[in-house]
């Protein structure tokens, strides 16, 4: 009877005996040793996780380091859990994946990122704009390598069946859209509710359609979400909701894996919509075994509110970045700006073939023949006026999980929106 | 080996009885302390194991047991003493709540459904008919396959429009299934059982095998010369004697309910709205994804405690007569190691 009841000591102090485990089997994996440079990124398939590997070749090739590369291509959820072990055990990779956002200012106050505000040359040759996420206190500590933006991806073929020959501008107008879709007898969306942060969509864009972008910044920056339009957008969401717009089972759902995913979905013909970021079309292909929607599939942006006091130009973002650990030698920088010249950005995109977008202050200077659904995405983020990280990306931990949470509780119909905004107050009280 | 002579029965049930007696530190009459080692042996035999599990577990659980008396999102030092507050907070957590209920409704389920299911198969088994080694291993092949083929295997079977479940109900004349087992929140819970029982009946299966095979078949011959009917020999020879197998079959179902995690999360990770959640995710989910490390460390604590109390207990009152006074209780906890 002692192996089970080991198996359960070894699982409640999962924390701990990771974290014991790890520094015991990866010693000096974390930066300590000084002739190796320390990669971690979640590009764990190929094309990127081979085309990283060539990448630092060519660049110790090229700057004559004597240094070595040790590159892990790690699973996402993986990534997060042992770069959140060794983060307790101060021995941080040298190079990292990062959305930036609540969890890199969390990382920077705690000292365990470089400040790469000085060090790096080539920031200029980013759009400024995606180097909000990645800034504390006004000192920049990553640099994103793709950028993007959620809006609407809709089949064409369907919203034709549907007999709607218009994009919805207005909140009303979408959900007349939605109203149309049902009575043609089509899915208006597709929803993978089960991992909760693909509904978390929505509530983030009508907040900040309706209080504005300045204003959510700000309620954020206050750790409190006291505005009375955060609970009218949940009444806005919450008029969405009870039209049952959604699949059957997507409650269940997850986005991307498996013929019940949201992408499968959609890329099957079988629901019109979803609300999804730069990387939908590729997933969509990916999930649901097919080619895609191709031509079929168009994007839009999310509708503003009547009244409401942001902008239809106003979007919810994000993408990927690299951070630099606490204890990365130099030459991580000189290695970071051979990545972010405008030759390699341009190689990097050509390669990632659609997974990325591109970051370049000049995309003229990087890109010479875009993807068409690319291309929808690049416009949008063209004529944005301003942009908001994922939200459970741009806060804390916590907070973050709680508004994915708490807004998967108004899909479910279990809260309504006064409870989802009280829920969220409760997670940013205990933040302070 | 004067213990030979000692040993209440044949030659082939002393040895358990010494290693029984070893374990518990409890030296059982006069004829087992010359048997001792010299401490010193003794003492050079355990050191690598002590520092292992020192090393392994005492630690960890140590160090969880300091960081649930803390706010602690998991990065740097930790500094933030918050005395008991992580417990309470949990006390009063409806989540967590719900996981002792949903986990103590596994544990009911399981032990009216899957055990006696488990047993009976046995009894099925035990009897002599072609083929019954193939039906064993058959029965027995979800056991070995890994939790999270599994989960993926009835996410696929499962899925409500194109899954193989839904479609055979409909091809066998239900009409147009569509199911939705583990969207719908009133049957996620059975489902996730539903599940557990295919992947671990084997298991028991085989345990109550082994259990009905100890019992010798020289009972039932003397019981049939006496008269007994089928019955009567079950009720009066099969059952007290499977005694032993049944409560560590009970006893292995409620630990296993206690730490289980990984099928679930990959089968619905707890939703939808933590319909199916059980306490193990509700520490992840708090210890990894929110980084609450110390409130994530107090729900460890507390799954600890209820596992260690529970065994404690469960070994006091339940086994003690298996663990104590019949050879046969002790050659299968000694089995089970």
């Amino acid at each position: 009877m002692r192996k089970p009841l080991n198996r359960l000591r070894a699982l409640t102090a999962a924390g701990a005996a990771g974290a014991l485990a790890l520094t015991a089997a990866c010693g000096g994996s974390g930066g300590s040793n000084d002739d190796e440079i320390t990669w971690w990124h979640i590009q764990n398939e190929d094309p990127m996780m081979s085309y990283w590997d060539q990448l630092s070749e060519e660049w110790l090739e090229e700057s004559g380091s004597d240094l070595t590369f040790d590159t892990q291509a790690i699973e996402n959820d993986s990534f997060k859990q042992r770069l959140s072990v060794s983060e307790s055990a101060d021995e941080m990779p040298d190079l990292f994946q990062t959305w930036g956002g609540g969890v890199l200012a969390e990382q920077a106050e705690a000292g365990l990122v470089r400040d790469l505000t000085d060090e790096l040359d080539c920031l200029d040759l980013i759009n400024p704009g995606y180097l909000e996420a990645y800034t504390v206190d006004g000192r920049v500590y990553g640099v994103p390598f793709d950028a993007g933006a959620v809006g609407f991806w809709y089949n064409k073929d369907l919203f034709a069946e549907a007999g709607i020959d218009e994009i919805p501008e207005t909140w009303s107008g979408f959900l007349g859209v939605v109203e149309d879709l049902k009575a043609a007898d089509i899915t208006p969306i597709a929803l993978g509710e089960s991992e909760l942060w693909p509904g978390h969509f929505y509530w983030a864009y009508l907040v900040m359609r309706t209080i504005g972008l300045d204003a959510l910044s700000e309620s954020a920056a206050n750790m409190e979400f006291s505005d009375p339009g955060f609970v009218e957008a949940g009444e806005h969401l919450q008029d969405l909701i009870e039209l049952e717009p959604f699949q059957p089972g997507f409650e269940a759902a997850p986005y991307g894996e498996g013929p019940d995913s949201q992408a499968a979905i959609m890329g099957n013909g079988d629901a019109a919509m979803e609300l999804m970021g730069q990387w939908a079309p590729s997933v969509q292909a990916d999930s649901s075994g097919t080619d895609g929607l191709g031509d079929s599939l168009g994007f839009f942006k999310f509708p503003a509110v009547e009244g409401g006091a942001g902008d239809i130009n106003e979007i919810l973002s994000g993408g990927n970045g690299f951070a630099v650990g606490n204890n990365a030698p130099d030459e991580v920088f000189d290695y970071l700006c051979y990545l972010f010249s405008e030759e390699n950005q341009s190689r990097i995109l050509e390669n990632a073939d659609g997974l990325f977008t591109t970051v370049a202050a000049n995309p003229e200077n990087v890109l010479d023949e875009v993807d068409p659904h690319l291309q929808l995405v690049l416009d949008t983020v063209a004529e944005s006026t301003g942009a908001q990280l994922y939200l459970d990306q741009d806060y804390p931990a916590a907070v973050g999980e709680t508004v994915n949470e708490a807004t998967g509780g108004l899909f479910l119909g279990d809260i309504g929106p006064e409870q989802v905004v009280e829920d969220i107050n409760t997670a940013w009280e205990r933040e302070q | 080996m004067s213990h030979v002579k000692e040993a209440p029965s044949g030659g082939r049930d002393t040895h358990p009885v010494t290693a029984g007696a070893a374990r518990s530190g409890r030296p059982r009459g006069g004829g087992f302390v010359g048997l001792r080692p010299p401490f010193k042996t003794i003492l050079i035999f355990l050191l690598p194991a002590s520092i292992v599990f020192a090393i392994f577990v005492l630690g960890p659980v140590s160090f969880s047991a300091y960081t649930s008396f803390f706010e602690w999102n998991g990065r740097g030092s930790i500094t933030e003493f918050v005395g008991l507050d992580n417990f309470r907070r949990l006390a009063g957590d409806e989540i967590f709540r719900g996981d002792l209920f949903r986990g103590g409704m596994i544990i009911l389920l399981s032990l009216v459904v899957q055990l006696p299911f488990a047993f009976g198969l046995a009894m099925l088994l035990h009897q002599k008919f072609p083929g019954r080694t193939i039906f064993r291993l058959i029965f027995f092949v979800p056991y070995v396959l890994s939790e999270a083929v599994t989960a993926v295997l009835f996410t696929l079977l499962l899925s409500p429009s194109r899954g193989a479940v839904n479609q055979f109900l409909s091809a066998i004349g239900f009409g147009d299934v569509e199911i939705l087992w583990m969207a719908d929140r009133n049957l996620v819970l059975y489902t996730v059982f539903a599940v557990l029982c295919w992947k671990y009946f084997g298991f028991y299966m085989i345990l109550f095998l082994a259990g009905r095979q100890n019992i010798p078949q020289e009972l039932y011959e003397a019981a049939k010369v006496d008269g007994a009917t089928a019955v009567e020999q079950f009720r009066r020879i099969t059952l007290p004697l499977m005694g032993p197998t049944v409560r560590v079959t009970v006893f292995l179902s409620v630990i296993g309910v206690v730490q289980l995690f990984d099928l679930v999360y990959i089968l619905t990770s707890g939703g939808p709205g933590h319909s199916s959640e059980t306490m193990a995710i509700t520490m992840y989910d708090y210890g990894f994804q929110r980084n609450e490390v110390g409130y994530g460390s107090a729900i460890s604590i507390v799954m600890f405690l209820i596992c260690l109390i529970f065994a404690l207990l469960y070994q006091r009152y339940v086994l003690k007569r298996d663990l104590q006074g019949s050879v046969a209780g002790a050659a299968q906890s000694e089995g089970r190691n």
